[in-house]
């Protein structure tokens, strides 16, 4: 509901801080698997960071998200995010719960020696890929939503290089390794592209992105 | 396309910090420097990991005698060296995976344990440093520097540090264990050594402190206590610095203010000082060298625990803050080897405040007493390390040095050390005064929740490192 277009862009798609970046180049190098690792460690250390450092950014602004601020999950006018309760029902949360529950249930995961094995002798489960893919979707909602509500705020404080970067290369790790399901970033495929969809297809054209 | 006219959407914004919390900003600070410090080691990771492997590949494809099965097993081996060492990242380390077995020594900023890590019953040692006490001192870019060539260092003469990790009160380092104890201790023990066997502990010396200076990096704090003994009686370097280098009060502004109180007080002319000093010399020849060891070993492990330190062994440019460069560490190295000598380092006295006094007025109180019988050669070589900079021996003159004449530099360390300690066990610590040492309760449960201010000071302090023995964890 804003009187002109050119407002309602988004902060994060104008110049400049669209081309914002932390990390210049393309993310290739710290993103493909090293030869002869296995892709599982690889995998799970680099989620492990992604939790950190997503955890780390929205700390900063968490004082901002509030039920009041975020009554939603929301990552565009046409982009809400539903949680799935205890009983398998589909639930409207405002955003700072939902935050804390996916923050909550990764750590989770990240300490549970079955789930994220350290020990030696350990091995990872068989339901690991799928854990990964659940926890890369949430991860990635979690961004979607400080985009679409918190973005000003990272501009307040001057971390738009950096949360750029950190996103940028999440994004390109989720393509590599299949975990980035389209319709998350996009919404539903009837409405036009919207909020971080946008953005993909922004760093995708100055190639920070892989097609 | 990129035009100098700024594009269509470019916006405006107005940045201020109005309306969030005092902490946002000092979080969002803290958050922006860990993220920078996070993909400079993921770089670095990155360009350090493909060197390995492509030079592993090219070693496997110029050896014409192995099978190529074999080969092929060198790299799944390699791959699973790499694979530990992700895993290793994710691996949180904390005090409860350790198991105290002894404190067997003291620092100014906290102590060193004998632990056993739990699951693996590996033997380390463990130094605690409490933050509120470096950040007190200053000791910042210090830690930095100094745990960094700990951590890069592959050098047989540095000790090791395999993990450090940190809770808000204090940062851990687990280092290799050495149980010979320290040269300290050892010459407590001795009192004097011969000069065959000092020609072993000095000749290994100057080349673990080239390996210092090879790494970029003066020593500024070689001292008796900081040179340690591994299990074959061969000697490394204490993780110089962590606490050593500059901590305690060893700047020079403390000295400079305690040398200005002093002068307040009395305000003697340098003529005055100086005659004063040869007075107390010409008491000191009364006495003699053996009375002068029995007091000077009564007081020494006192002074190696006390945060004032011993200044002992500083060279004195680096008093007189006149800039000084990795010679100091020749000056060092002379003052431990007339201890080894003699039985007491050759400007001690009663006070930190005398001591220092002389050293700065070497020329005056470099005295070998009358009772104790030097080699012509030993004598020399004191002399031209405990000397002006400009003056002091420099590496190679000092290798060759008639002092070390028929040492072998390139085999040293593979040759049989003089004393070897005798272990029954790997927890043996007999080497270390133990029962002087306050065998506290289970250490350090935490301490207050740090501020974001104390957090960054202590920035990117948690290391693993990658070598064989990190699959130790
Ligand atoms: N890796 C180690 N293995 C065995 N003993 C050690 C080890 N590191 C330190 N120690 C013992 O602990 C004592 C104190 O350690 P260290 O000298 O490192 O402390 P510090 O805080 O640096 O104090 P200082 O700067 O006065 O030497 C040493 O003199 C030595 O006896």
């Amino acid at each position: 509901p804003t009187p002109t277009s050119q407002v309602s862009k988004p902060l994060y798609l104008c110049s400049p801080f669209v081309e914002a970046a932390l990390v210049k180049g393309n993310f290739k190098t710290i993103v493909m698997l090293p030869k002869y690792v296995d892709i599982m460690e690889w995998v799970a250390v680099n989620i492990f960071d992604f939790f950190q450092n997503l955890n780390m950014f929205y700390g900063v602004i968490s004082e901002c998200c509030t039920q009041q601020s975020c009554p939603s999950m929301s990552a565009g006018p046409t982009l809400n995010y539903t949680w799935i309760n205890q009983d398998r029902k589909s639930v409207q949360l405002p955003a700072p719960t939902y935050i804390d529950y996916v923050m909550t249930w990764v750590q989770n995961l990240l300490d549970d020696e079955n789930s994220f094995p350290t020990k030696s002798g350990h091995d990872f489960p068989a339901s690991f890929p799928s854990t990964i893919k659940h926890v890369y979707r949430q991860l990635l909602r979690v961004f979607a939503h400080i985009y679409h509500a918190h973005y000003p705020q990272i501009l307040h404080l001057r971390s738009e290089p950096h949360f750029n970067s950190l996103f940028a290369h999440f994004l390109a790790f989720g393509r590599e390794y299949e975990l980035l399901d389209m319709k998350d970033i996009r919404g539903s495929s009837n409405s036009p592209t919207v909020g971080i969809g946008a953005l993909w297809e922004r760093w995708k054209e100055m190639g920070i992105l892989e097609g | 396309s990129k035009t100098a006219a700024k594009p269509a959407d470019y916006v405006y914004f107005d940045r201020t910090s109005a309306g969030f919390s005092d902490e946002a900003v000092p979080r969002a600070k803290a958050a922006q420097l860990k993220l920078e410090h996070y993909y400079k080691v993921a770089v670095d990771a990155a360009i350090e990991r493909n060197t390995r492997r492509v030079e592993l590949e090219r070693r496997l494809q110029s050896d014409s005698v192995m099978t190529d099965e074999r080969k092929q097993r060198q790299l799944v081996q390699h791959g699973k060296k790499e694979s530990t060492f992700l895993r290793l990242r994710r691996t949180k380390l904390g005090l409860e995976d350790f198991r105290t077995v002894k404190v067997i020594g003291k620092g100014a900023f906290g102590e060193v344990r004998l632990v056993q890590k739990t699951d693996t019953g590996k033997i380390y040692a463990m130094k605690t440093l409490k933050k509120e006490e470096m950040l007190k001192k200053d000791q910042l870019a210090h830690v930095r520097a100094e745990r960094d060539v700990l951590a890069e260092s592959n050098s047989p003469w540095v000790v090791q540090l395999f993990y450090s990790f940190q809770d808000p009160a204090y940062l851990y380092l687990i280092m290799e264990f050495l149980p010979g104890g320290d040269l300290m201790t050892m010459l407590i023990k001795y009192d004097t050594f011969s000069e065959d066997v000092s020609r072993f502990y000095m000749a290994e010396c100057v080349l673990a402190i080239e390996a210092v200076h090879n790494l970029g990096f003066i020593h500024r704090d070689i001292k008796p206590d900081n040179i340690l003994i591994d299990k074959d009686g061969h000697i490394k370097l204490s993780d110089f610095g962590l606490s050593t280098g500059f901590h305690k009060n060893h700047d020079s502004n403390y000295y400079q203010r305690l040398l200005e109180q002093a002068n307040g007080a009395t305000a003697p002319t340098p003529a005055q000082a100086a005659r004063n000093s040869v007075m107390v010399n010409s008491i000191n020849l009364t006495m003699t060298s053996k009375d002068q060891i029995a007091t000077w070993k009564a007081n020494r492990r006192k002074l190696a625990y006390s945060t004032v330190g011993t200044p002992d062994y500083i060279a004195p440019e680096i008093f007189l803050q006149q800039g000084y460069g990795n010679e100091c560490d020749w000056w060092s190295l002379g003052a431990i080897m007339f201890e080894c000598l003699v039985g007491y380092p050759p400007f001690c006295s009663e006070t930190t405040h005398e001591t220092y006094q002389k050293i700065v007025h070497w020329q005056y109180h470099l005295v070998i007493p009358e009772d104790v019988h030097l080699s012509r050669e030993a004598e020399d070589l004191v002399k031209r390390l405990i000397t002006s900079a400009d003056r002091r021996l420099k590496i190679d003159q000092i290798k060759a040095h008639p002092f070390f004449y028929g040492v072998d530099w390139e085999a040293i360390r593979q040759i049989d050390a003089p004393f070897v300690p005798r272990l029954r066990s790997i927890t043996d610590t007999s080497y270390f005064p133990t029962d002087e040492l306050e065998q506290g309760p289970e250490e350090p449960a935490g301490g207050d929740a740090s501020d974001a201010n104390k957090d960054l000071a202590f920035l990117g302090y948690t290391f693993k490192r990658f070598t064989i023995s990190s699959q130790a964890f």
